[in-house]
Order: C-alpha cells, then sequence, then structure tokens
C-alpha cells in the first residue's frame, strides 16, 4: 500500500537484491562514537575492534559478548547434523540436472601442520592504559621484526616463542620498570573459531593495504564513486568480505556492496524542510524526518545518530570542554578543525554517546552542529520515492558479469600487492583461485488447477499460463460493499464491471455490491463503514482517494480489530492506468478469492498429511521494545489453506512461549478440518537475526516439540525445523552462451558452499531481472521426519510455489511470505493482534 | 633571593596547567599557522600525530610533513592523518599530501627541503649532545626552511614541580635555562641568516613571576626568502624511510570538482523547480488567472541582488529552462567554476542543455505514472 510496502514486496517477490544498499545503521547498531583516543585503525588496537579477544582469557565469552561481529563467528560451534542420523554421512540430494556454478568463493591455502600460537600476556605493576601495553610490548627488540597482532593482552604469533612462558622486562617512558610475562594457551589449528576471526582481522588489514576505505565492517573505495546528483547520492562501490570454513575449506568470500552517501548536510536538508512545508509545522517535521537518522560528521568521520534536536541551543552558545573550560560551539569548531560555521542559527542536534564501560551508568551526550553533519543512509521518504529506488538500482544492481570483473579486480589486486602479498605470506597463507562447483536443477513443478493441471512456460511468473484455467475453489461473492469518495464513482464502476468480467472465466462468482459514496476523508471512509457493514457482509472494497497511511490503516484497524470483515483497498490512482485495468482486475479478483478464503492453485505434495509452517518475527515497524511474531500454518494436506497468527510480544521475552500458544491453535485447526493431526510436521523459520542460532536450537525447538505432547499427550508427529535465511554470503554463477548468468531457477547447492557442521543447503527459487540473484540458505537443525535430502529440497522448492499474491516463484516458502506479510500489516497498521476471526482465510494480503 | 620564592610557591599545589600545555604549545603552532598561512609545513619529532592532525583542517596547507625515529609509533598513529568519508563528500579547496617519515632529525634528507614552516614542538631536548651539535645545520642550513618554531621546557621552572625528578622526563638529555636556550637559538639564527624571537607559554603563578614560562619558544624567520636554484643543488642520498603517504582529494582534481559543481547545480535547479511547482499549483487552486511568475526564493533577500540582471529561468510547456547565466550568478557556483565556459564543461555529462546551450533543460511532469510495473504484491 505504501510506496515502502511496495518496494518490500518487490523485493521478496521479484527477488531483486534484499540489501542492495547498506542499510543505515541501525539503533542497536555499533555506533564509532569512541573518543578519538581510541577510534584508532591502527594496526593493533584494530583486533580489539574486530574482536579477536578483547582482553578476555576465555575466546567463547568474548565472542559471546561482542554481539555486533558476523553472525557466523557467533554460530561457529553449533552443531546440529551430528544429531541427524540420517544426514550424517551424506546431506547432498542426487536428483536434477547437474549445472556448473562459479562462486564468489576463494580459497585460501595453508601449509599443513599450520598454527596459530595464542598467547596471554600480563604486566607487572599492571598497566591500565591498553595503548601503553601494546606500546610496550611491540617496542620490545625480541617481537620488533615478529609477526604479531596484540590486542593488550592476547598475543598471537605464526611461529612459537622457545619457551611456553617467556619472561621479559621494559622500561616506560617514565622510567618505571615493567616485566612482562607471556604465557602459551593454545596452539590453535586454522579451523578453531579463534583462528576463523584471526583470518578476518587480517583480511581487513589486507583491504586496508589496498586503500580501501572501512565503514562498519565493509571496505570501500571512496575515490572511484558512482554519483546520482539528482538524488544527491553518491554511492562507494565496495565488497562485504569474510573468511570462513566452508566443507572441507577455508575460504575468503568477496560480495559486492555499494554504500549509498548522502551529498546533503543536515542543515541543507532541514532548510529545504524550512522552504518547502507549512512553516507552523516546521519543528515537528523536521522532527519526524530526523530522529533516529545516523549522521556522519564531516571533520572526524564518525557517526551518530541523532536522538534529539536541541531548538534552544545555538552555535554561539558555550558548552564546558573536558578540561572544565567553556567556549562556544563556533569558536570550537574554529579551534579545532578550523572551520567557521556561516548559520548561527542553527540548532543543535542531540546524540546520546554510548558508553564504551559497560559498568559506568552516566549517559554522555554529544551536541552536533547539522552544518557540519552529512545524513546517511535512505530515509523513508527516499526509499518510497520510485524515480530514485530505480536510479539507485542501475547502478547498485549489477549483473553477474559485472559482478564477476570486480570479484575479479579484487583478486587481483590482493595477489600483486606487495604489501598484501607480504602479510598473507607472513602468515603462511596463499590466496588461491575462484571456487566452482556443481549444482543441480531441480525438475519443475506442474500446477493444479480446478480439472487441470498447468506446466508453466516461465516459473517466474505464470499469470499468462492461467488464464482461462478455473481456479482450484472460489466462494461465490454475494454480498459484499464498496466505498469510494464522490470524485471516484467512475474509477469505482469501472472496476467493478472488470472484476466480473475476469472473474467468471476464474470461477469465481460476484454478485452486485453496495456502493457507498463519501467524502475524501478518513473519517468519512470509517463512518460508512461503520454504518453498513453486517454479519453477512463478505467483504469490504474500499477506492482510496490518496495513499495517505492514516485512511488505510483506520480502515484495516477496524475491520480486523473491532469488525472482523476481510478487506480490500485499492488506489483510485491504480485504476486510472487505462489499458492496465484488465490485469488489474484480475489481480484484485484473486486477491478476493484468497481474502474470503479460496485457494487459487496447488502443486503436487507426496506427502500425505504434512503440515508445513511458516514463523517469521519483524520488528522493524512495531512500537519500540515490541516484535511482531507471525505465525502461519497449512490446514489441510493439499497446503492451499493456513491458519493465520500473529502474536505482539515483548521483545525480552522469548518467543517461544508464543510459539507454543500459535501450534496449539494451528493444530487444533487441523484436527478440526481433518479429524486427526498431522503426522508430518515441518516449520521454516524466518527472521532469525544475527547470532539467533543458539537460541533457536536449545529454546525453540524444544518448545515447539512440547507443544505436540501438549495437545496429545499420545500424539507425536515427525517434525523438521528449518532455519531460512534471505541474506547469505555466497553468490553462484552460471555460463551460458559465454557469459555469466543467474543460475536456472530451482538450483539447489547442498555441498562445498555448504558447512560441515551443518544439515544446509541453498536454492534459487527466484528470478533477479536485474543484477545477481541471492541464493536462499535453509539450515535444517532439527529433523526427525527422515525425509532424503532431496526430498527435503524438493518439497522446499515446491512451497515457493504457494504464494498466492504472486502468480509465480517467490525466494522464499510460501508460508514465511504469508507470515512476513502478517507482521508488515500488524506492525505498520494495526498495531495490535488482529482477530482470531480472520485467521482461516489470508486478510493480510 | 629568587630560590626561596620559588620554595614558598611549591608548597602549594602541583601546578597544572588549563589548557594543558601540549594543548597550549599546539595552539601556539595553530595560530601560527593561521596567521602565517604556510603551504608546506613539517613536525618533527611527531610522535603521535596529533599536531599534524590538527594541521591537516587548515586550509591553507598543501604538504604535511611528520619525522620520527620511533617507526611504531608512526605506524600506530598514521591512522589519524587518515582521509574520512567527509573528505570526499565535500573536498578540500586545495590539494593535501600527508606523509610520515621514519628517520633521524640530524638526516640531511632532501625530502625536507622547500618547507615554509618546521615546528620542532619539546624535541631538541631529548637529542644527545653530538645530535645537538649537528642538529643548526640540518635545520636551518640544510633543510632551511622559511621559519621554524622550537619548544623546550624551561628549566628554571622546574623547581615549581612538586617531581623530585631533575628533568621532567626521564628521556630529556637536558633542559635549559633561558639563557642557555636563547644563546644556542642566537648563535644559530646567526650563523644561518634567520632571525629570532622569543616567547613562551604556561604563566608562573604569582610570586614566581621570575622563573619565565614553563616552556620557552623560539621563532626563527629566514633574513632572505628561498632561492629555489639552491634547492636543486642538494642532491643528497635519500635517508629516511617512508612510512605512509596520504592523499586528500581536492576540488583540484576535475572529478571532485564535477561532483561539486553538479551538485551544487542540481540543488538550486531543483529548489527554482519546486517554486516554480508551487506557483502553479498556487494558480490552479485560486484561479485567479494571475500571470505565472517565477517566484524568486526567499533566501536570497540580499540588497544586492545578484539575479536582478540575469536572465530568469522560463518555461516552455512542460519544459522547465535554467539558464547557465543564472546559475552561474549563485556565488558558490561561480566560486567552484570561475568562468561559465567552465560551469559548461563541467556540468555537461550530468544535465541536459538546450540546443543552443545555454540553459539547462528539465522536464517538470512527474513520472511517476509510468510505473506500471509494481502493481504485484499488495492492496493496490
Amino acid at each position: 500500500m505504501t510506496g515502502r510496502a511496495r518496494v518490500k514486496a518487490r523485493g521478496s517477490c521479484r527477488g531483486q537484491e534484499p540489501h542492495p544498499l547498506e542499510p543505515p545503521q541501525s539503533s542497536s547498531g555499533n555506533h564509532p562514537t569512541v573518543r578519538d583516543s581510541e577510534a584508532s585503525i591502527s594496526t593493533n588496537l584494530e583486533t580489539v575492534k574486530e574482536g579477536v579477544s578483547a582482553g578476555d582469557w576465555n575466546a567463547c565469552t568474548l565472542i559471546q559478548r561482542r554481539g555486533k561481529t558476523w553472525n557466523n563467528f557467533l554460530e561457529l560451534g553449533i552443531h546440529t547434523r551430528e544429531k541427524l542420523a540420517h544426514v550424517k554421512d551424506c546431506k547432498t540430494g542426487s536428483s536434477g540436472a547437474p549445472v556448473k556454478l562459479v562462486t564468489n568463493l576463494f580459497n585460501l591455502g595453508l601449509p599443513r601442520e599450520w598454527h596459530l600460537f595464542q598467547y596471554h600476556v600480563t604486566f607487572n605493576p599492571e598497566l591500565a592504559s591498553k595503548r601503553l601495553r601494546i606500546a610496550l610490548l611491540y617496542n620490545h627488540n625480541k617481537f620488533l621484526k615478529k609477526t604479531k597482532v596484540f590486542d593488550g593482552t592476547m598475543l598471537f604469533l605464526s611461529e612459537s616463542l622457545e619457551e611456553k612462558v617467556t619472561k621479559l622486562s621494559s622500561e616506560t617512558q617514565k622510567g618505571t620498570y615493567i616485566a612482562i610475562t607471556i604465557t602459551l594457551i593454545s596452539e590453535l589449528p586454522s579451523s578453531s573459531p579463534v583462528c576463523i576471526q584471526f583470518f578476518n582481522v587480517i583480511f581487513k588489514k589486507i583491504l586496508r593495504k589496498l586503500s580501501m576505505y572501512q565503514i562498519g565492517r565493509n571496505f570501500y573505495s571512496p575515490s572511484d564513486p558512482v554519483e546520482i546528483p539528482q538524488h544527491k547520492l553518491s554511492l562507494w562501490p565496495g565488497f562485504a568480505i569474510s573468511v570462513s570454513q566452508f566443507e572441507n575449506k577455508l575460504m575468503f568470500t568477496a560480495n559486492v556492496i555499494h554504500k549509498v552517501l548522502r551529498n546533503e548536510t543536515v542543515l541543507e536538508f532541514m532548510s529545504g524542510l524550512y522552504n518547502r512545508k507549512d512553516k507552523s509545522h516546521f519543528i515537528e517535521t523536521c522532527e519526524k524526518e530526523l530522529l533516529g537518522c545516523v549522521i556522519l560528521t564531516r571533520y572526524n568521520n564518525r557517526t551518530y545518530r541523532i536522538d534529539d534536536i536541541d531548538w534552544s541551543v545555538k552555535p554561539t552558545d558555550t558548552f564546558q570542554k573536558r578540561d572544565g573550560t567553556k567556549i562556544t560551539y563556533t569558536d570550537y569548531y574554529k579551534q579545532q578543525y578550523d572551520i567557521s560555521l556561516t548559520d548561527l542559527n542553527q540548532p543543535m542536534l542531540v546524540s546520546q554517546l554510548k558508553n564504551k564501560q559497560i559498568d559506568s551508568g552516566e549517559v554522555r551526550i554529544a551536541h552536533l552542529v547539522p552544518e557540519l553533519c552529512f545524513l546517511t543512509g535512505l530515509s523513508k521518504r527516499v526509499t518510497s520515492d520510485f524515480r530514485l529506488m530505480k536510479d539507485l538500482a542501475t547502478e547498485t544492481h549489477l549483473n553477474p558479469t559485472r559482478r564477476q570483473q570486480r570479484l575479479s579486480r579484487l583478486a587481483d589486486n590482493i595477489q600483486r600487492n606487495t604489501e598484501a602479498r607480504f602479510e598473507l605470506e607472513t602468515w603462511g597463507l596463499q590466496f588461491g583461485c575462484q571456487m566452482s562447483l556443481t549444482g543441480r536443477v531441480v525438475p519443475s513443478e506442474k500446477l493444479l488447477m480446478q480439472d487441470t493441471t498447468c506446466q508453466p512456460m516461465c516459473a517466474a511468473d505464470w499469470s499468462r499460463d492461467m488464464r482461462n484455467c478455473k481456479l482450484l475453489e472460489a466462494r461465490p461473492l454475494n454480498d459484499w460493499i464498496i466505498v469510494c469518495s464522490y470524485r471516484n464513482e467512475d474509477a469505482a464502476q469501472c472496476l467493478l464491471s472488470c472484476l466480473r468480467r475476469v472473474s467468471s472465466p476464474m470461477g469465481f462468482h460476484i454478485e452486485k455490491p453496495k456502493i457507498i459514496k463519501v467524502q475524501e476523508n478518513t473519517a468519512a471512509f470509517v463512518r460508512a463503514i461503520q454504518q453498513h457493514v453486517n454479519p453477512d457482509t463478505q467483504l469490504v472494497m474500499c477506492v482510496l482517494p490518496s495513499t495517505q497511511k492514516d485512511c488505510y490503516d483506520s480502515i484495516k484497524r477496524f475491520l480486523s480489530l473491532d469488525y472482523p470483515i476481510p478487506s480490500q483497498c485499492v488506489l483510485a490512482r491504480t485504476l486510472n492506468r487505462h489499458g492496465m485495468m484488465m490485469s488489474i482486475a484480475t489481480k484484485i479478483a484473486m486477491q478476493v478469492v484468497c481474502k474470503l478464503g479460496g485457494e487459487l492453485w496447488a502443486v503436487e505434495i507426496p506427502l500425505k498429511s504434512l503440515m508445513v509452517v511458516g514463523i517469521d518475527v519483524s520488528k522493524e515497524t512495531c512500537t519500540k521494545g515490541y516484535s511482531a511474531v507471525g505465525f502461519v500454518a497449512s490446514s489441510n494436506s493439499r497446503i492451499t489453506r493456513w491458519f493465520s497468527r500473529c502474536i505482539l510480544q515483548n521483545t525480552k521475552t522469548d518467543i517461544a512461549d508464543c510459539l507454543k500458544v500459535c501450534m496449539k491453535g494451528a493444530l487444533n485447526k487441523w484436527y478440526r478440518y481433518n479429524n486427526c493431526f498431522p503426522s508430518r510436521i515441518i516449520v521454516y523459520r524466518d527472521g532469525v537475526g544475527d547470532g539467533m542460532l543458539q537460541t533457536i536450537v536449545d529454546y525453540e525447538v524444544p518448545q515447539l516439540l512440547s507443544s505436540f505432547r501438549d495437545s496429545n499427550s499420545n500424539y507425536s508427529p515427525k517434525v523438521s525445523v528449518i532455519v531460512v535465511r534471505k541474506t547469505c554470503i555466497p553468490r553462484f554463477f552460471t555460463e551460458m552462451n559465454r557469459t555469466l548468468q543467474n543460475p536456472p531457477l530451482g538450483t539447489v547447492i547442498d555441498s562445498e558452499a555448504t558447512r560441515p557442521e551443518w544439515y544446509d543447503f541453498y536454492l534459487i527459487s527466484q528470478s533477479a531481472h536485474q543484477g545477481t540473484v541471492t541464493p536462499t540458505y535453509y539450515n535444517v537443525i532439527y529433523d526427525d521426519n527422515g525425509l532424503k535430502p532431496d526430498h527435503m529440497q524438493r518439497l522446499t522448492y515446491k512451497l515457493c510455489h504457494l504464494y498466492y499474491n504472486w502468480p509465480g516463484l517467490i525466494k522464499i516458502p510460501a508460508p514465511c511470505q504469508y507470515a512476513h506479510k502478517l507482521t508488515f500489516l500488524v506492525g505498520q497498521s494495526i498495531h495490535r493482534e488482529p482477530s482470531m476471526e480472520l485467521a482461516d482465510c489470508l486478510f493480510y494480503l | 633571593m629568587v630560590d626561596s620564592d620559588v620554595q614558598r610557591v611549591q608548597v602549594k599545589e602541583n601546578i597544572k596547567f588549563t589548557p594543558s600545555l601540549s594543548e597550549q604549545r599546539h595552539k601556539f603552532v595553530l595560530d601560527f599557522v593561521r596567521k602565517h598561512k604556510p603551504q608546506k609545513v613539517a613536525d618533527l619529532g611527531c610522535a603521535n600525530c596529533k599536531l599534524l592532525w590538527r594541521l591537516k583542517y587548515h586550509e591553507s596547507i598543501e604538504v604535511l610533513a611528520g619525522l620520527d625515529i620511533d617507526e611504531n609509533i608512526l605506524t600506530r598513529n598514521i591512522y589519524r592523518l587518515h582521509t574520512g568519508a567527509g573528505d570526499y563528500l565535500d573536498p578540500r579547496e586545495r590539494p593535501l599530501t600527508i606523509t610520515l617519515y621514519h628517520g633521524s632529525v640530524v638526516e640531511k634528507d632532501p625530502c625536507l627541503l622547500g618547507f615554509d614552516l618546521i615546528t620542532c614542538i619539546e624535541l631538541i631536548e631529548h637529542l644527545e649532545a653530538k645530535e645537538l651539535a649537528q642538529f643548526p645545520e640540518v635545520l636551518f642550513g640544510f633543510f632551511s626552511p622559511t621559519t621554524v618554531i622550537i619548544s623546550t621546557p624551561n628549566f628554571e621552572f622546574n623547581p615549581l614541580f612538586s617531581g623530585k625528578t631533575l628533568f621532567r622526563h626521564p628521556d630529556h638529555k637536558f633542559e635549559w635555562d633561558r639563557t642557555q636556550f636563547q644563546s644556542w637559538a642566537s648563535d644559530a639564527a646567526r650563523n644561518y641568516g634567520y632571525s629570532v624571537e622569543f616567547t613562551g607559554l604556561g604563566e608562573p603563578p604569582p610570586g614566581a613571576e621570575a622563573v619565565g614560562f614553563c616552556t620557552q619558544i623560539g621563532i626563527f624567520m629566514k633574513n632572505k626568502p628561498n632561492a629555489q636554484s639552491l634547492l636543486n643543488e642538494k642532491t643528497v642520498e635519500c635517508t629516511h624511510t617512508t612510512v605512509g603517504t596520504v592523499i586528500y582529494p581536492s576540488l583540484k582534481e576535475e572529478k571532485y570538482l564535477r561532483k561539486a559543481v553538479s551538485n551544487e547545480v542540481f540543488s538550486q535547479i531543483l529548489k527554482m523547480k519546486r517554486v516554480l511547482l508551487e506557483s502553479l499549483k498556487m494558480k490552479n487552486d485560486s484561479d485567479s488567472g494571475d500571470e505565472c511568475e517565477f517566484v524568486k526564493p526567499k533566501y536570497n533577500e540580499s540588497k544586492n541582488d545578484p539575479f536582478e540582471e540575469t536572465p530568469k529561468p522560463f518555461c516552455i510547456e512542460n519544459v522547465f529552462y535554467v539558464p547557465l547565466e543564472r546559475l552561474f550568478s549563485f556565488p558558490k557556483i561561480k566560486h567552484l567554476c570561475g568562468d561559465l565556459e567552465t560551469l559548461k564543461m563541467l556540468i555537461a555529462d550530468e544535465v541536459t542543455l538546450s540546443s543552443d546551450g545555454s540553459s539547462v533543460m528539465i522536464n517538470i511532469v512527474d513520472e511517476e505514472d509510468c510505473d506500471l510495473s509494481d502493481n504485484d504484491g499488495d492492496d493496490l
């Protein structure tokens, strides 16, 4: 409905790159708001930032503590495959046609018997300053020429010291003698988690050597920016890199990404607003647009989040410096950075600084001058600008060929740059060739319609193939109303006649509705609905005069909370697209069929009595502290009917509890329709955040399992739980007609780029019109169904065909997409749990 | 007499300066730079590179160099001098190259030739007697910069500190009183054709005024300006090793200039377009039949309005024409481009120009209605 929703839906249906752009650092993300003494990118302090070890003995606790590190580290050491007997020896399938694939993975060679030597270093007397500890050790003769990484406590060497415990002494500048004791803790094999993290640090160092510029975890080349001046945007091409252990090899992976920077200071943005908007609402609009934005200061390259705007403070006011002296902002910036502020009436942006010391409770606040702050990331308003996003996509969605060019250039640079090569060699690493592997293309699926089956020409979009086919089941629409404004009456009439024309070939009978004309405002729409709905009303259709969100929200709220009836909103503007009316009407008709509880099509499901469940959790749009848990379960064995529930959950509590409630509801529903419980249940869990895998294995799975026992003590279905990830690092290309292209739909990769400790596979179930397709990553963390990997993969592929809002394949299994859609509606518009009366129909499409 | 005074004062608190003395020293150099606007500045004994970091913000400086004997401290601190995102988003007007060298200050290395200012902040007291003896010849005789700032502790001030050590820092090889420093400095100045002035930082507490400043400073000015030919003859081998070089983007590079100009041009055009659309909308709403005249943006209500004489933007059907002359009258654009032809050349790739090349053309109809492809998914 909103532009944003549209963008989202498009992203997932068409499966373009899900994150072509770097999202702005979220509030929970790390804010490099450290004091300048600590904001170092220097060679030895970096280890602290990267989290190899942060002055902590135990590398594990460290990994846990560093919540920000890449999920790969957090999930190292979770072994789920060993418990799954049927895939212990082999987790690969065999059906389908083999396809040769090129990847974005590069082999990393290490000598046999390679070890990393980890030492713990103590100083006596103890030194509080990490900086001093590092300086002392680095300046010691013993280490001058050695390859080393030291973060103040942990020392990593590529060659062992002669002794297990080495005692040294050193003198500080102040003349104090310090005894240094270096104790060997462990010899780490290359596959150990600490080592993997360590390699990541090494590669970050190498990318810096290639004059790339680090923002967050990624590296960019600011010297070849792509400019989009009409939108005040600059794009920096770059790479997200990582080193990880794949099936049996250590691999370096690089993904081509772009950083979007805005050529606009906060002050410019504000004056833009001031000149545009009705001035009385200026402050309000300004705060609405800016609070929460991440900004980049122009003078010291740090990012801050805008938490507030202080309209009472001006640059000519004074503040207290750390040494206690007072100075005006203007003088401070003049003295410190030789910057003269031009606007002396601008307000101050307020940012809460994150404290490095966890224990100190005080909140530090920074005042920032709008003139000196650049906006970063893309705001809601920017992402809803269709033209802007189109221009951006042209630059950021690289096709496989262009992507490969950038990858080869990076690999080339790493191999040619002497400093980079030296860094690799000192640690014994060898940068190898790009890996290629063989995937399989699983057979395409037939669609089951009423009376016929249909083999779509293209699995990405079968809307043509379905013309003149009768839908599986469509309940007649007898009692319904259309609400529209006086101005849009013609549009509504036109829509109605088109609906009636397209619906009869579908086998969908539409009676004449009651048409209600109202004024163009939210209250009038809601009032009309309140007055005219009755218990027999099957559907309320609204022709909305504008994209105003509150009108849509109020209607949806009323019709899913107070008076639960399926509703369909249509923008009047959409109906003005002449020549498109028939296809628009077809889509609306199909959505209406679903909202009435009908079924559009099916695919063949060989397993009988199988329930599939999709779970998604979304935090983004909810009230702070709450997340929306969407739970959608099939309620028939054809997998065409769904039970949908959404629960708003306090983020502090485990979501496992509400899963239990949902699961019970789904089982009861199944029992009501089938007079038995399903014998197999497969759960697809989406919305798993970085580093949450452990929680899911330890808490959610047991909770789900116990909910079956609670339903009936004798009931123990066979259960599989699969974690679905829409983002992953590997990319796959295939060579066709001498160019690199996206792999065909239905490509499965279950070897080499997978992880030895997991039962995992990649599936490409969506086509990318522009750019490179991101495979969806599936990790089966629990499975007593005992399905062969082949069957698991094919079943997953089948489920990607069943999303009724799009006549084609989508990138994730349909129940997950339904759950996502549901949480989106609840989070964006309804803000409360929708009525259970609607649970049987896909009212949220 | 003086000594007893000093004793009395010392009984009080340990002396602290606010802002700290090192901050004051940096500020002293920065004020000097602001006043004299040197282009090439070197800091000998740059250590943690903090002074260089402060200096890099000064627009006048195009070359910054740092030299230190401790390579480690340089590699660990060079990050301070790296470019940031802001340097690319809003590049400097003039180029800036920062280089850190590892080496001794008494080596005659050509990389430090031709500088406008060389600073030696708290450096000389770390030099061994032999090095100190060679230093004036290398600094004034060989490097021969236009100006030099040397600071060093004033030994007379030391009794005011409660510390028991002779010198303020264990690595100090000596600390001079005012007479010693001034005679050394005056000798050096005389020998190499410089004039020198003395000042200091860190006022002594009341009652102890006689000891002078805590830090003493000598400012050396070359009597004759640099003779370029002389420099070229000094072809001496390089002994310093380069620890790192950081090159800042600047508007002197065409790609950054092009970006800056096109951003500014687009931003002005979009502002004008918005004003136009608003006035059109008002006209439609009121239906008063007034002539559609371009409304001048309010923020330009200066007395000497440069827009008075320049051609106004105009509209033909759905195309909005902004004359280049009009754009050029914006001070920032004028400043960036210098002349109209440059403006035209710089933006040619980014915009559509009218057939005679005098105006930028922009379509004012929103193309929104063309997006037919995105109606999958939600409620339509």
